[in-house]
């Protein structure tokens, strides 16, 4: 069963190809835009009366957030740590933990699914993926990667079963990511694609290595020890990929 | 990385005793931060290595050059060696530059280890040491693909996109 769903800004495509009742995945499908919609509500900064926004606004302390909001703040802070500053929730001014909350809740909605029974589907939240299981066809997932010139073109092309698969790049929305310590918009990397065990930290990486620029790309070879594959585009077209990035044949 | 290690394990025993000796008598302590971590994904983005400049200085300069760290405690030992960190002058050879570092305690050399070939022909001798992504150059394909990860779009911008076409095949 396959729904796309406008929430967070942008549109969260969902495909559940385990062989179940379709009232069923009709349920898992609806459970998960819930969520979805509740973590927009309450991490959005563009709505006023979102918990970020009165949190930003000094009406309520951090300490009396909602679980999820501490969570999400803890993790910034670990972000922050892990990727020399790259990383940052306040790269921009006030908090702004987006860049974690996007992949986190998608990380969160594919768990949801699991434990509803869907082992195999596949969650794209406007271009950061998490898959699980087999798709329909009952081989891996394919997850194309944005070719960062050409929109109706890939780059390459992954086989993924139970990986996020998440891209940062300046080509869409131009620049929206900020290298900390200069302020100056990112320059150097033009996409950067992380494939790993966790959404949420693939998705944070990807930003802190557009962020770093072309210096992001020895940062990203050293993070395969832990996991987590790269797959990159210069601003020049130079691509650089690391050796367990599981391409498609 | 591993194994490069063990690759340069001759050499650097020998360069370790030389500068371990070096050291003995070696007179200005001045305290220097600790030396650089085996840090190869991070030093390779510097085109030129400090130490690659000294490099070019005769044997004789090199001796000022290797500090013990502040996490030295001064105090010698029997052997006459002083206990702490110590960092050797880089040296270069035809695959790049080493620099030593040695630890001592107890007036004895109970560790060494060195930074490694850090440039880009080293490659070629040292490929698992650096865990390096491999350049190509960037393709431009069409596949049958059941999602397209890229950076985020829009709502606005969703119905121009690849998952939207998609979307729109498996609805």
């Amino acid at each position: 069963m396959h729904h796309a769903e406008h929430v967070m800004g942008t549109v969260v495509s969902i495909d559940l190809a385990d062989n179940l009742p379709q009232d069923d995945l009709r349920a898992m499908i609806d459970d998960v835009c819930g969520w979805l919609h509740e973590v927009d509500r309450r991490f959005s900064t563009y709505r006023d009366d979102s918990e970020v926004s009165r949190l930003r606004r000094r009406e309520i302390a951090a300490t009396d957030c909602s679980t999820d909001m501490r969570h999400v703040l803890e993790a910034c802070a670990d972000l922050w740590r892990e990727t020399d500053g790259y990383f940052d929730a306040y790269a921009a001014g006030p908090l702004d933990p987006s860049g974690y909350v996007k992949g986190w809740s998608v990380e969160v909605a594919s768990a949801r699914l699991a434990e509803a029974g869907s082992v195999n589907h596949c969650v794209n939240a406007g271009g950061d993926v998490r898959a699980r299981g087999l798709s329909g066809t009952g081989a891996p997932w394919r997850v194309g990667i944005r070719h960062p010139w050409e929109a109706d073109k890939l780059s390459w092309v992954l086989s993924v079963s139970d990986q996020a698969v998440a891209t940062s790049g300046t080509y869409e929305r131009g620049d929206h990511v900020f290298n900390p310590r200069t302020g100056a918009p990112a320059r150097g990397l033009r996409s950067v694609t992380v494939v790993g065990p966790d959404l949420a930290l693939a998705d944070a990486y990807a930003t802190a290595a557009l962020a770093m620029g072309e210096g992001g790309i020895a940062w990203l070879a050293k993070l395969t020890a832990e996991g987590y594959d790269s797959a990159l585009v210069t601003d020049d077209g130079r691509a650089f990929s690391s050796a367990g990035l599981p391409a498609a044949v | 990385m591993r194994r490069s290690t063990a690759a340069a394990v001759g050499t650097l025993t020998g360069a370790a005793l030389i500068v371990g000796v070096r050291l003995s008598v070696s007179a200005p302590v001045v305290p220097t931060a600790a030396p650089p971590a085996v840090d190869l994904a991070n030093s390779r983005q510097d085109a030129d290595p400090e130490p690659a400049a000294s490099s070019t200085k005769k044997p004789s300069s090199k001796k000022p050059t290797a500090k013990p760290t502040e996490d030295a405690s001064g105090e010698a030992g029997g052997s006459g060696l002083k206990n702490g960190i110590f960092k050797g002058s880089a040296a270069k050879n035809p695959y790049g530059t080493i620099q030593v570092s040695i630890k001592v305690a107890g007036g004895k050399i109970t560790a060494a280890d060195a930074t490694y070939p850090v440039t880009g022909d080293s490659a070629t001798i040292n490929p698992p040491a650096i865990a390096a992504l491999k350049q190509s150059t960037v393709k431009a394909q069409s596949a049958d693909v059941d999602a397209v990860s890229g950076a985020t779009f829009t709502s606005a911008s969703y119905v121009k996109s690849l998952q939207a076409a998609i979307d729109q095949a498996t609805a």
